[in-house]
């Protein structure tokens, strides 16, 4: 369907150039200190969670809905996970499934709402993490909780492959099982149909409420897992970190979007633009510029990458 | 005989005092832990003024608290704590509940101006700059405005306030860098995180750096991360920083609640063993990071003590007593060597002794 010219490679690829533009000039500006190994360690290990929080949006991002919940469930599984263990000292064995079943359970209320009441996720969602966010504080006391086993520690950020923290390969491994399921699973087809087009979708026979109901519950068991991972990667539960998640993971969500499969909200794009995003702040704290040079980074990024892209497409209308 | 003994002893006495500053000339880790042991024990209580008769001179008074939040337990407990001390000497405080907004300050500060209150007290972060007309017409309406555990002694009740009762913060400071200097054998590499808005950080990078410049080979690197990024910016920061700098030996992040962010970013670069975190507000859970070994180093405060402090000098200004700005609220170092008596979980109020419970009712002039 796509034609295979230079400027639909250069479209699909534009990002991976551009970070790889990156890496060559901070290589360059300090090759001592940024083109090195344990360098890029860090830039991989330490952006899992919120890797795993764009991948979790993108799921109903594709079904055409919006999960703005998704960084208060961070916030209140990981606050849980805190409490269960470090306070109440149960097992992980059982305070991990009861984590991921929270998620999914919210993920649950997200869908039922939306698709009952016929009330736009937007709404729903933004109302539902609000409503999460004080859960979270009343369950935590605004505190901090910390103490948790150093054993999730372990399995987080400890353990290391190839000098890389472990979590990094959970992120990729989950990338690997969201490519697969929407390249080659009926289920991902019918979120595709159910993104572009509910009537069409209805129309051709998918089941639209129930593609939409999983993709909130997914969405959901996502979000979780990427609490457990925050609460593992500090040791500790924070009652509002979790919230400045949502934006950063919706700019990777749509930068994402812009590359490997322009047009569509796809898990390789995401990991890449993550990484892209990380990789230039961690470039300019390397060569000492001051923070809020990363805000004119994270926002110019952004901006320009979406500009190219639709320039080197021929400035087609988006279907996003 | 006698008399050449007391003669000579009297010689030595002075030969040693002068030998001192030498000597923390000489050796900046010697001095250091001077100031460290000072601050390690149970604190003394140390009156900040004159007795007076609390009961009767603040009868049929009144005073308002604005806290910077109602909803950081910090905060809260000491608001809490001047309540309970209220109602035992007899007269009326209230608290404004708010969850940080100034709006919400300033709707506090009409309040009290609307209902014959003596005082506001602005505590712990109610910085009155955002507010100065309301505190102008509080002011007019014959409301006495005070800023608490605000500023560093060094720095002015901002404002125009009446009066503001301060902490040492920029003993504070000292100590962390001494913490490190003693650590390192006076070979410090530090990366200080600061946050500039708040008004305590001035005091706090005085002391720092007033202590590294007597430790001619301690380096730092101090870097802001304003208090709405802590959560996106400290842990991509630090790590950035700890490739760049591979000799810091030392993250001091001066409120420990950046601590959090600081600790994952230390792992992360799998620097664990090389690069220590010394911090200070005596935060419980940083307490416990303290003792399970993430965190070496956390200095507090008791907020309990805090309650008191800051009621007796608001009571004071009521009373037409001399107004207190050094609240004289002492400090303690907390580390693996004393962090058994902080309890477990900690509790923000325990590990300072019970000193300052009796002094302040004797100088309030009520028995308990």
């Amino acid at each position: 369907m796509h034609k295979s010219d230079l400027s639909y490679q250069l479209e699909r690829f534009g990002l991976v150039i551009v970070w790889l533009a990156f890496i060559a000039l901070f290589g360059a500006l300090r090759p001592d200190t940024f083109l090195t190994w344990s360098n890029f360690s860090t830039i991989f290990g330490s952006e899992a969670v919120l890797v795993i929080v764009t991948l979790g949006l993108m799921i109903p991002l594709t079904a055409g809905d919006f999960d703005l919940s998704i960084a208060q469930i961070v916030t209140l599984v990981s606050m849980t996970v805190a409490i269960l263990d470090a306070r109440m000292d149960l097992p992980l064995a059982l305070v991990l499934p009861l984590g991921l079943a929270l998620g999914a359970l919210i993920g649950l209320i997200n869908g039922a709402i939306t698709l009952y009441f016929r009330v736009h996720s937007l709404i729903v969602t933004l109302g539902v993490g609000t409503f999460l966010h004080g859960i979270t504080l009343w369950i935590g006391n605004s505190q901090t909780i910390s103490g948790v086993s150093p054993i999730l520690m372990e399995w987080v950020i400890i353990q290391r492959v190839l000098g890389v923290p472990i979590a990094f390969y959970y992120a990729i491994g989950l990338a690997i099982l969201i490519w697969y399921m929407l390249s080659y699973t009926a289920f991902g087809q019918q979120l595709l149909f159910t993104g572009r087009g509910r009537e069409v979708g209805r129309l051709t026979g998918v089941a639209v409420d129930r593609v939409r109901l999983v993709a909130f519950v997914l969405s959901g068991v996502l979000g979780a897992f990427a609490g457990i991972l925050y609460t593992g990667t500090t040791g500790s539960a924070n009652p509002s970190s979790g919230t400045f998640l949502l934006l950063p993971a919706f700019a990777a969500a749509f930068l994402g979007s812009t590359c490997i499969r322009p047009g569509r909200f796809n898990p390789w794009g995401s990991v890449i633009a993550v990484y892209f995003l990380v990789t230039g702040i961690n470039g300019l704290s390397v060569l000492g510029f001051r923070t809020f040079v990363q805000d004119l980074f994270y926002g110019g990024a952004l901006v320009l990458a979406v500009m190219i892209s639709q320039l080197v497409s021929g400035r087609k209308d988006r279907g996003l | 005989m006698t008399k050449m003994f007391k003669g000579m002893g009297l010689v030595s006495a002075l030969m040693m005092a002068s030998a001192l500053p030498a000597l923390a000339q000489d050796d900046p880790a010697a001095a250091a832990m001077v100031n460290i042991e000072a601050y390690s024990g149970i604190p003394e209580f140390t009156p900040p003024g004159d007795p007076f008769d609390a009961r009767a001179c603040m009868e049929g008074k009144s005073i308002l608290t604005v806290p910077a939040s109602s909803a950081i337990p910090f905060i809260k407990t000491i608001a809490d704590g001047k309540d309970a001390l209220a109602k035992e000497l007899g007269f009326k405080h209230a608290q404004w509940e708010n969850q940080g907004n100034p709006t919400q300050w300033i709707q506090g500060m009409n309040y009290a101006a609307n209902n014959g209150f003596d005082v506001v007290s602005l505590l712990a972060g109610a910085d009155p700059r955002f507010f100065e007309p309301q505190v102008k017409m509080a002011q007019a309406a014959g409301v006495k405005v005070v800023t608490s555990h605000l500023t560093g002694l060094e720095i002015p009740g901002p404002a125009g306030v009446d009066a503001n009762t301060a902490i040492d913060y920029k003993q504070a400071g000292k100590l962390m860098a001494d913490w490190t200097i003693t650590q390192t054998d006076a070979k410090v590499n530090a990366l200080i995180l600061v946050s500039n808005e708040a008004l305590s950080t001035d005091s706090l990078v005085e002391g720092l750096t007033e202590a590294f410049a007597k430790c001619p080979d301690c380096t730092y690197e101090i870097v802001n991360v304003p208090i709405v990024d802590w959560a996106t910016r400290i842990q991509p920061t630090v790590q950035g920083k700890l490739q760049a700098n591979p000799d810091i030996n030392y993250v001091i992040p001066i409120y420990d609640s950046m601590s959090s962010f600081v600790t994952p970013a230390i792992a992360i670069s799998g620097k664990r063993d090389t690069v220590k975190v010394a911090t200070f507000n005596g935060t419980p859970f940083v307490l416990d990071l303290v003792r399970d070994g993430t965190v070496e180093m956390d200095i507090g405060e008791n907020l309990d003590w805090i309650a008191h402090a800051m009621l007796d000098a608001e009571m004071r200004l009521i009373c037409g007593l001399e107004p207190v700005t050094d609240s004289k609220v002492p400090l303690r170092v907390f580390s693996a060597e004393n962090i058994s008596e902080v309890g477990d979980p900690a509790d923000a109020s325990k590990g300072y002794g019970d000193a300052y419970v009796e002094g302040y009712r004797k100088l309030w002039n009520v028995t308990k």
